[in-house]
């Protein structure tokens, strides 16, 4: 019957029972803390879902400026600057949704990485080459950002987005031994 | 979602692009997929001159090089000092004029810029800007 009832149960759900049975005396403080940490862990995810769904929809909504962001790094052919600004935006806004419902989320998570560590090095190129530039990664928003500034932004939910990566594949790797 | 890490990515990928290829479609005829300025909003120096006294001419690089040199007549107006100098800029303005901008050389971007926001900040039309800039215009002085 309990094995049954097992069974039934998702594998994240069973790791907490296991959880349980170890330390019954514990159980209540246990489960208040693990709520906790899935809340802040949460929090993190909307955190960066509202950064990245601002700065797709800032950029979406005037893509024309965002082309000729992406053509100020001089990194790319004009095409080509045109078409990453019609689907760059997309793509960040398509992934911060799948942050928020947990859909599709370690992808999500690896392309968000993937689209900040390229923002980064071609702000880090552009001002070694002596490139005055707006990077455009919250569009003209961020048009007067100095150069620091850009980058402590970009390391910052460069930091953020590696964590919850981490956490998101050591959690699969658990559910998967289970 | 079991889906390995590879497939959610392409799925999230396919997904982005069906709205991205739609805002093309919308913004089809306000970029060009070709050059990074409309062939409409450009002008050699040759056809600015055609404009006489009907061009504006701005000058949207940094203050110390318009001090060095610039077109005669060119009003200064660049994105450091944009609110400052654009009042100057509309004082010399009037309805018929042709806006004419300049920046350094053919791979500045100010130009571009000054131009977009005139267009868009300032609601003005027939702004153009010079091909190759200053060293264009230098060329054929």
């Amino acid at each position: 019957m309990a094995e049954e009832e097992m069974n039934k149960t998702p594998n994240t759900e069973r790791q907490t029972s296991k959880v349980e049975r170890l330390e019954p005396s514990t159980l209540g403080v246990g489960r208040s803390a693990l709520d906790v940490k899935r809340f802040l862990w949460r929090i993190l995810d909307f955190a960066l879902a509202g950064i990245f769904i601002y700065a797709g929809a800032l950029k979406a909504i005037d893509p024309v400026q965002f082309a000729s962001d992406i053509d100020n790094y001089k990194l790319l052919p004009w095409p080509l600057s045109v078409a990453i600004a019609f689907y760059l935006p997309w793509l960040e806004i398509f992934c911060a949704l799948g942050l928020v419902f947990r859909f599709l989320y370690r992808g999500a998570l690896s392309i968000l990485t993937a689209s900040i560590v390229v923002f980064t090095l071609a702000t880090i190129a552009a001002k070694v080459r002596g490139l005055d530039i707006t990077c455009g990664c919250f569009g003209h928003a961020s048009q007067h950002w100095s150069f620091p500034a850009h980058l402590l932004t970009n390391l910052a939910i460069l930091a953020a987005l590696v964590v919850l990566s981490f956490k998101a594949t050591s959690r699969n790797r658990l559910q998967n031994a289970v | 979602m079991k889906s390995s890490l590879v497939a959610q990515a392409v799925i999230l990928a396919a997904l982005a692009l069906l709205p991205a290829a739609g805002e093309a479609i919308y913004f089809r005829d306000k970029i060009s997929w070709r050059s990074a300025i409309a062939p409409s909003e450009m002008v050699t120096v040759e056809q600015a001159r055609e404009f006489g006294s009907t061009a504006i001419w701005v000058d949207a690089r940094p203050d110390e090089d318009f001090a060095k040199d610039h077109v005669r007549g060119a009003i200064l107006l660049n994105e450091d000092r944009w609110n400052e100098l654009l009042p100057q800029f509309l004082a010399a303005w009037a309805p018929g004029k042709k806006t004419v901008v300049y920046c350094s050389s053919l791979s500045c971007n100010a130009s571009r810029e000054v131009a977009r926001r005139l267009r868009k900040e300032a609601q003005l039309s027939d702004v153009f800007v010079l091909e190759g800039g200053w060293e264009a215009w230098l060329k054929k002085k």
